[in-house]
C-alpha cells in the first residue's frame, strides 16, 4: 500500500495540470466568496443573511475544479491505455483505487483548507464593512465561533467528498468526459429539479438526497431550523454518495478486464 | 547477472485458455509453454488471440477456463510482478505530458525500486538524451524503447512483448533484434508477438503459431525451415530446356523459378550435379534451397489448416 501511495503521488506530481487545477480550486473558491461578500449588504437587524455561508459560497464553484482534478486522475489513464501498465505493475486493483482516493483526497484537503481559510478571512473584513455588525445582530466572522468552524471544516470535507465521488464515477465509466458530465449532473440536477417542482414535500425530499444541497447544509450557521436536513447529516448524505460511487467503481474495476 | 533459480523462474505456461467476447471466440484452448534462454515468436494474423493471451498472462483479462502461470505462479499473486515479468503491450500507453523519466519513475516506485534503476535501464535502451523530455513528443520508435526500458525495470526473468518492432525504422528493428537475442542469451524467457512472420526471421529460436484462438504449430525455427525447405535444389543454368529434360527424365519435378533458375524437387544436389555433368549441360550454381521463415509459415499453415489457410496468408502479407 505504501508503494501504491507513492506511485499515485508520483503520477499526479509529474503530470501537467495538477498544480494548475489545485491553484484554480483556491482561486475560484476565494474569488467567488469574495465577490459574494462584496455583493451583499446587511442594512438592519435580522437581514436574513448567513455570513458564513456567503463567505464560503465559492465552494459551489471550486467543486467543479475538484471534480475535474479527480476525474482526470483516473480518466487520464483510461484515455491513454496507461491503466493497463498500472494494473500490470499493481495487480491488486482495490489497492490502486484506494491509493488514488487517498492521494487525490489529501491534495484536495490541502487546497480546500487554503481556499476555506482565505475565504473566511476575507469574508470577516468585507462582510463587517457591509453591515454584518454586532449592531445588526451579527458577530464578526471567526473560526473561534462553533458553527462557523463547523461550516469551514465541513466545506473542506465537502470538497474532499466531491473529489472521491468524482473518482468513483470516473472509475466506473472509464471516460473523463462522460464522468465529468455525470458528476456535474449529480451535483446540479437535484437543485434544478427542486426549483421547478411545486409540491413542497417533494422539494424537501429532493433536497435531502441531493449531494450538493444536502452536503452544503454544513455551511449554515443561521436559520438551522428551516434547513431541509441537519448540517452533519447533510454531509453524511454526500458521504453516502461518495462511498457508493467509490465502491461501485471499485467493484467494476475488479470485475472487468483492464 | 540473473539469479541461479532462473531456469525455473524463467517460464510461461499457458494451459487451455478459453475466452469469448460476446459471441466471438477469442481463445479456444490456447496452450503452449515458453522456455528460458530463447526468444519465442508468437505469430498469427490479427485477431488470432495473441494480445488477449498476453493480457491473460499478465492478469489483465480474465479467462473462462484454463490458466496462465509465470515462473509457476499466477501473475496476480506476485508481490512485485515486474521483477518476475517485464511486459510491453502498447508503447503509446502513457500520458503525453509526463517525461519519459518520470513515467519510469512511478513504475519503479511500484516495485520498490528507485531512480538509480531508472537511469540504468534508460542507458540500456539508449534513450538517455531524450528521457527528460515529455513522452508525448517521442517518435513511435522512441516509445518502443521507453516501453522496453519499463519492461526491464525489474530485471525480470520473463519478458512479454506485444509487437515491439511495430512502427520502428530499419535501424531500430535491427537494434531490437540484437537486444532481444542478448536478453535470451542471458537466460531469460522472451515471448514476442508479431503478425508478420518475416519480422521474426533472425530473432526467434522457436515459434508458436496461432489462429482463431488456438495453437496451430509450436516448433523450433530451424526445424520449421528445414521441413519447409524439403530436398529442393536451386539450379542456375543458361541451358534451361536441356536441364529440364535431363532432370525430369531422372524422375525429378522441376519448376522454372526465374530466367535462368530452376527449382528441383526429388533429387539431391549431388545427383543433380552428376546428371548434368554426364549430359554435358552447362550450369553455374547448384545449391540446396533454404526456405525463408515466411515461406515455411505459409507452407505450414497451408498444410495444417486447409480451411482457413487462405485467410492467414492474406493477413500475413
Amino acid at each position: 500500500m505504501k508503494e501504491a501511495l507513492r506511485v499515485e503521488w508520483t503520477k499526479l506530481r509529474t503530470v501537467a495540470g495538477t498544480g494548475w487545477l489545485l491553484a484554480a480550486v483556491v482561486l475560484l473558491t476565494v474569488g467567488l466568496g469574495v465577490a459574494s461578500s462584496f455583493a451583499v449588504n446587511c442594512s438592519g437587524v435580522g437581514c436574513g443573511q448567513d455570513p458564513a455561508k456567503i463567505s464560503l459560497s465559492g465552494i459551489a464553484f471550486g467543486q467543479v475544479v475538484v471534480a475535474v482534478l479527480a476525474v482526470s486522475a483516473v480518466g487520464g489513464e483510461y484515455g491513454t491505455g496507461m491503466i493497463r501498465v498500472t494494473l500490470a505493475a499493481i495487480p491488486r486493483r482495490s489497492t490502486v483505487l484506494v491509493a488514488k482516493a487517498a492521494v487525490v483526497g489529501a491534495l484536495v484537503l490541502v487546497a480546500g483548507s487554503a481556499a476555506v481559510l482565505v475565504s473566511v478571512l476575507a469574508g470577516r473584513f468585507i462582510l463587517r464593512d457591509n453591515g454584518f455588525t454586532e449592531a445588526h445582530g451579527h458577530a464578526v466572522l471567526s473560526l473561534a465561533d462553533g458553527p462557523v468552524l463547523r461550516a469551514a471544516v465541513g466545506s473542506v470535507l465537502y470538497l474532499v467528498l466531491v473529489g472521491l465521488l468524482s473518482l468513483g464515477v470516473a472509475t466506473a465509466v472509464r471516460d473523463a468526459a462522460a464522468a465529468i458530465g455525470i458528476v456535474l449532473g449529480l451535483l446540479y440536477l437535484f437543485p434544478i429539479v427542486a426549483a421547478v417542482v411545486s409540491d413542497p414535500d417533494w422539494v424537501e425530499r429532493l433536497q435531502r438526497i441531493s449531494p450538493m444541497t444536502a452536503g452544503l447544509a454544513v455551511q449554515a450557521t443561521t436559520g438551522l431550523d428551516s434547513l431541509p436536513i441537519g448540517p452533519w447529516a447533510g454531509l453524511g448524505v454526500l458521504s453516502l454518495w461518495a462511498a457508493g460511487a467509490l465502491s461501485g467503481g471499485g467493484l467494476l474495476l475488479r470485475l472487468r478486464d483492464a | 547477472m540473473l539469479p541461479s533459480l532462473l531456469a525455473m523462474e524463467a517460464t510461461i505456461q499457458v494451459t487451455g485458455l478459453r475466452k469469448r467476447f460476446g459471441s466471438t471466440v477469442a481463445l479456444d484452448g490456447m496452450t503452449f509453454t515458453v522456455a528460458p534462454g530463447k526468444v519465442t515468436g508468437f505469430v498469427g494474423p490479427n485477431g488470432a488471440g495473441k494480445s488477449t493471451t498476453m493480457r491473460a498472462i499478465l492478469g489483465l483479462d480474465s479467462v473462462e477456463a484454463g490458466q496462465a502461470l509465470v515462473g509457476g505462479r499466477p501473475y496476480r499473486s506476485l508481490r512485485h510482478p515486474l521483477r518476475q515479468v517485464g511486459s510491453l503491450l502498447d508503447a503509446s500507453a502513457l500520458q503525453p505530458s509526463r517525461t519519459g523519466r518520470n513515467h519510469l519513475l512511478w513504475l519503479a516506485h511500484s516495485q520498490g525500486l528507485g531512480a538509480r534503476r531508472v537511469d540504468e535501464v534508460v542507458e540500456q535502451v539508449g534513450l538517455a538524451s531524450a528521457i527528460r523530455r515529455r513522452a508525448g513528443g517521442y517518435s513511435l520508435g522512441m516509445r518502443q524503447r521507453l516501453g522496453i526500458a519499463s519492461a526491464l525495470l525489474g530485471d525480470p526473468p520473463v519478458l512479454v512483448l506485444d509487437e515491439p518492432v511495430n512502427g520502428m525504422d530499419p535501424e531500430g528493428i535491427r537494434w531490437m533484434r540484437g537486444f532481444l537475442r542478448s536478453l535470451a542469451a542471458e537466460g531469460r524467457a522472451v515471448l514476442v508477438s508479431s503478425h508478420l512472420m518475416s519480422e521474426l526471421q533472425d530473432t526467434a529460436d522457436h515459434v508458436v503459431i496461432v489462429g482463431r484462438g488456438k495453437v496451430i504449430a509450436d516448433v523450433g525455427v530451424s526445424e520449421l525451415i528445414e521441413s519447409a525447405s524439403g530436398d529442393r535444389v536451386t539450379l542456375r543454368t543458361s541451358a534451361r530446356t536441356q536441364a529440364v529434360t535431363v532432370l525430369a527424365g531422372a524422375g525429378a519435378t522441376v519448376a522454372v523459378t526465374g530466367a535462368d533458375t530452376l527449382t528441383v524437387t526429388g533429387l539431391s544436389g549431388e545427383r543433380v550435379v552428376a546428371l548434368l555433368g554426364g549430359s554435358a549441360v552447362p550450369f553455374s550454381e547448384v545449391s540446396a534451397h533454404r526456405a525463408s521463415l515466411e515461406e515455411a509459415y505459409m507452407e505450414l499453415t497451408r498444410d495444417a489448416v486447409e480451411y482457413h489457410a487462405a485467410e492467414i496468408q492474406e493477413s500475413a502479407r
